[in-house]
């Protein structure tokens, strides 16, 4: 059955909540502004008392699966527990009532809060200096190719070129793009890995740089990092790391001992904030300190012994937002952190890729891992020997709670071609042993089921407000054919 | 669970762990990581702080929330894209369901039906407020809307210049500059009336003139609080094949026509007013609107209507090629993660207000902001720097140093507003200065009175003055 909106449960001329302030009795828009200014037609708000309200969202929340409802192993995506004491902590008046143009001695807890975690993200990814004004990924990406083209700029070298293998996520090139870069693609050998030989051949000194995931989204580690590194350096361009996946390596090696100069992070992701479906993340960007004087304005320093925001940075790419970065999204990835310690991102970095593992293990018989090895912290699985096609299979799961993983077109990594049938899982690291073995038993009893009563996959969910929703799939992969080189 | 330090979220036993490691065919944890080279691996343990219990966490965080000032321990009078409104409490309450605020993106359209209302109820009332059809389901904050409604209009006209009205507010401009030059766009400056601090129609006319341009981008209010008037300036734009771009703020939206009534082909704004904290500058809210035929233009999520295999109608993402999982380098941005929860927000908030409550909190923030202007103008020397017509936020120039005043004040808890030489050095005893509907009148009164009192202790500026 179709969700209402909340237009349905309108009822005209009930105006709204009472607004009202006795000392100011109301007047006319004309009072201000000329009558053929003034907006008289009916803007078309909903019109509901406040108990309507609640029922209606509550309503529609009933719908919605989040992690607090159940396992969520949407590869790449990091759809971990989301620490309620972060929450309630970044929702302290301190932080939600401050206005981002108070004078900046009335914001100290903010700036203080905000060097620490710039160093926790720094020790964490190995870099010299971070920003926390990114607003998601994608907004990290576009912060670290403006540092890298003002850094050439300034050397007065005009590359023009990024390379990217084609198993980036889209905003890889769509931020390279966005920056005037060119975008060239690497392919992936066989095994999974970054085609190395192709690499060489795209490389010279027209090279900005190579925009890289380590652990790809296809779950591997980038065994021959050390040898890019020396390659791309080797030419004067910059090695990038799209830190989306970083929660496979915490404590256990950092994109800046790999030999990458920036990196950005997705704190929704692995500093566990929550994604609020769809947004807000948040996105800080690190460098190595020879990259330091680009970064976005203001930069939070410590200055005869306070941290304090400095604005006059005569090498910076500019603003990229307004205000700071997400404030209330920043606190919980601060609170995330001070929770676990180091030897705790440690441990959740184990757990995440011994999960991973367990479950391929687990489900190798009837989903073959597309790579025949050990996974990091999520599995490229093949669902190319199922009854059923991959797409029907996952939808089934719906029905007994568990989210799907990624697939082509349903998820935010891209797959190229040849792993059309694959599925992502990212089972993440808080799921429990318990709650792994509930969601194998759940794989396989769908699998079951394909041999016996396709049917019922085929139609599937059965359990949901509305059924089967194909998104023209048959469109979708030839976009992709068109845009796969 | 161990009770080892840093145990953190950990949820296996020793012994699960083993079993786990026994299934995979392992016989250590470190093991797992046998592909990763020895040598780029850290041989200590991270340089963190130790970990802090939940009632330690809770101090500590405390601790620094109260070391800054807010917008309840001062009275405020600050604005500039940021605004104090209330935030009716429905509005938490129901952003903080763990269906909503711990879903991801609606990928899987089947169990998100009610995220995605949410998210298309969002499009349809923004589109309404805009006055604009197409809305998409929101980017990071105004001024990335801004900046991706500007590179819009280039790619729907395949012009690489866009004129912009030099009265849009600073930052917001700093936030274009960096968008556009990446693409390699020219910004061509339209200039403002110095009395009214209107954009000024022959400057939009000599401009457009000179070299077709894909748009011009206005900002209303503009960086004076001086409401445009759009149409007159959309009836140049069409003229001239341009396109009419306005970042406006919603809460005028309620008292003024829409940028789509008057002409717009393009409307973006920041909804953080629309039930969203001040959160110290983030997460804010940026949307854009557009007509039905620019719509494939649009950067970011949109949802839209679809059948379900039995041909019911449904909700899910659509239009998707447009964005950079389809098309990579070819998206029309980059933005994948957005601001849905704060979008999710607007929803709740322009709900439980309606049309009703809406329109005249807007009649109520123009109400305030003129009867504390008039207060303050019949100080000595306070006067309104621009004749143009202001909604809730005015420009005053003063007989003192600004930035004196705003110490003063600040002495008596008072944000006076914005010292305007931060954003013009023109401007040099110029205060901007924002009212809300959360003002009650003994608080103006008590500004006003407050205001008397520091600009008597202001070092005054010479009669002649400097007035831009
Ligand atoms: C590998 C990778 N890179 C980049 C991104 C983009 O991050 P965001 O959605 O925060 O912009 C994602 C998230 O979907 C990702 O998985």
């Amino acid at each position: 059955m179709k969700t209402a909106s909340v237009l349905d449960r309108s009822r005209q001329g009930f105006g709204g909540a009472a607004v009202f302030d006795p000392e100011f009795p109301d007047v006319a828009g004309t009072e201000w502004f000329p009558a053929d200014e003034v907006r008289t037609a009916p803007i078309g708000l909903p019109e509901l008392s406040e108990l309507e309200v609640v029922r209606h969202f509550t309503g529609l929340s009933h719908g919605v699966h989040g992690v607090d409802s159940g396992p969520y192993p949407l590869g790449s995506c990091t759809m971990k527990y989301n620490p309620k004491r972060n929450d309630a902590l970044a929702r302290l008046d301190g932080f939600a009532r401050a206005h981002p143009r108070q004078p900046a001695d009335t914001l100290q807890g903010l700036w203080d809060l905000s060097l620490d975690l710039q160093r926790f993200i720094a020790e964490l990814t190995g870099m010299d200096a971070v920003s926390l004004q990114p607003a998601a990924g994608a907004h990290g990406e576009l912060a670290g190719l403006l540092i890298m083209r003002k850094y050439f700029a300034e050397r007065g070298e005009p590359r023009r070129i990024i390379l990217i293998p084609d198993s980036a996520h889209g905003t890889n090139p769509a931020s390279a793009a966005m920056v005037g870069y060119e975008c060239k693609i690497i392919p992936t050998t066989p095994d999974g890995l970054m085609d190395l030989a192709a690499m060489d051949r795209l490389l010279d000194r027209n090279v900005a740089g190579l925009m890289l995931t380590n652990p790809s989204t296809l779950g591997l580690f980038e065994e021959n990092i050390t040898r890019i590194g020396q390659r791309v350096h080797d030419q004067g361009a910059l090695l990038y790391y799209d830190g989306a996946n970083l929660n496979a390596l915490m404590g256990i090696v950092r994109p800046g001992d790999m030999g990458f100069d920036l990196v950005h992070i997705n704190v929704h992701k692995t500093l566990s904030t929550p994604h609020g479906g769809g947004g807000p993340g948040a996105g800080p960007v690190g460098v190595k300190a020879f990259l330091e004087p680009y970064l976005p304005v203001p930069v939070i320093r410590r200055v005869a012994g306070r941290a304090v925001p400095d604005h006059d940075r005569p090498s910076t790419i500019g603003k990229i937002k307004t205000h700071f970065g997400h404030t209330e999204v920043l606190v919980k990835a601060y609170c995330y952190v001070l929770t676990v310690g180091a030897l705790g991102l440690k441990t959740a970095t184990e757990n995440a890729v011994l999960n991973a593992n367990y479950l391929q293990a687990k489900l190798a018989d009837l989903l073959p891992p597309v790579f025949h090895e050990r996974c990091m912290h999520e599995c490229l699985l093949s669902g190319g020997t199922l009854k059923v096609s991959p797409f029907d299979f996952v939808k089934r799961l719906i029905d007994f709670g568990v989210h799907p993983p990624t697939l082509v077109g349903a998820g935010c990594v891209h797959f190229a071609k040849q792993y059309e049938a694959a599925m992502l899982i990212e089972p993440t690291e808080t799921e429990s042993l318990p709650s792994l073995d509930s969601m194998i038993e759940k794989f396989r009893k769908v699998a079951r089921e394909a041999a016996v009563a396709p049917y019922m996959i085929e139609t599937a969910p059965h359990t949901t407000a509305v059924a089967k929703i194909i998104k023209d799939q048959a469109a979708y992969i030839s976009l992709l054919e068109a845009t796969t080189p | 669970m161990s009770e080892s330090i840093g145990a953190g979220y950990d949820v296996h036993r020793p012994e699960d762990r083993e079993l786990m490691l026994e299934a995979i065919g392992l016989a250590s944890i470190d093991e797992l990581f046998a592909k990763i080279p020895r040598d780029l691996r850290l041989q200590r343990l991270m340089d963190l702080p130790p970990p802090l219990s939940e009632w330690e966490l809770d101090r500590h965080v405390r601790a620094l929330a109260s070391a800054n000032a807010t917008t309840l321990t001062h009275l405020s009078l600050l604005g500039g894209g940021a605004y104090d409104h209330h935030v009716p409490a429905v509005v938490s309450d129901i952003a903080s369901r763990g269906e909503f605020l711990t879903s991801y993106t609606p990928y899987q359209p089947e169990m998100s039906q009610g995220m995605l209302r949410v998210l298309h109820d969002f499009q349809l009332l923004l589109g309404r407020l805009l006055g604009l059809p197409r809305a998409n389901s929101s980017v990071y904050d105004g001024a990335t809307a801004l900046a991706e409604a500007a590179w819009m209009a280039c790619s729907i006209r395949q012009v690489p210049r866009i004129a912009v009205a030099e009265t849009i507010w600073p930052e917001w401009r700093a936030v274009l500059d960096t968008y556009m030059d990446g693409r390699g766009v020219t910004i061509h400056p339209v200039a403002a009336d110095p009395d009214s601090g209107l954009v000024a129609p022959e400057s939009l006319e000599r401009t457009l003139a000179r070299t077709p341009m894909a748009a011009l981008v206005v900002q209303t209010p503009n960086m004076f609080g001086v409401v445009e008037s759009i149409r007159p300036l959309a009836a140049i734009c069409k003229a001239h094949g341009a396109l009419t771009n306005v970042s406006c703020y919603p809460m005028l939206l309620g008292l003024v026509q829409s940028p789509g009534e008057q002409g717009a082909d393009i409307a973006t704004c920041e909804a953080q007013s629309l039930g969203l904290w001040l959160n110290a500058g983030g997460p804010y809210l940026g949307v854009i609107a557009t007509r039905d035929e620019y719509e494939l233009f649009l950067p970011g999520r949109i949802v839209g209507e679809c059948d379900d295999l039995k041909g019911e109608p449904a909700l899910a993402l659509v239009k998707e090629q447009r964005e950079q999982h389809v098309s990579r380098d070819k998206a029309t941005s980059h933005i994948c993660s957005n601001q849905a929860l704060m979008a999710l927000r607007a929803v709740v908030y322009l709900s439980t207000v309606g049309e009703g409550g809406f329109r005249r909190l807007s009649r109520l923030n123009a109400q305030k902001a003129h009867y504390l202007c008039d207060r303050l103008c019949s100080l000595p020397g306070v006067a309104l720097a621009k004749s143009g017509r202001f909604f809730n936020e005015f420009l005053l120039s003063l007989p003192g140093d600004a930035a004196s005043v705003l110490r003063s004040l600040r002495d008596e808890r008072i944000f006076g507003g914005i010292d305007f030489a931060g954003l013009d050095p023109r401007y040099r005893h110029h205060l901007l200065v924002a009212v809300t509907e959360t003002r009650s009148k003994g608080e103006l009164d008590r500004i006003v009175a407050a205001f008397a009192r520091a600009l008597s202790a202001a070092p005054r500026v010479d009669a002649g003055g400097d007035r831009a």
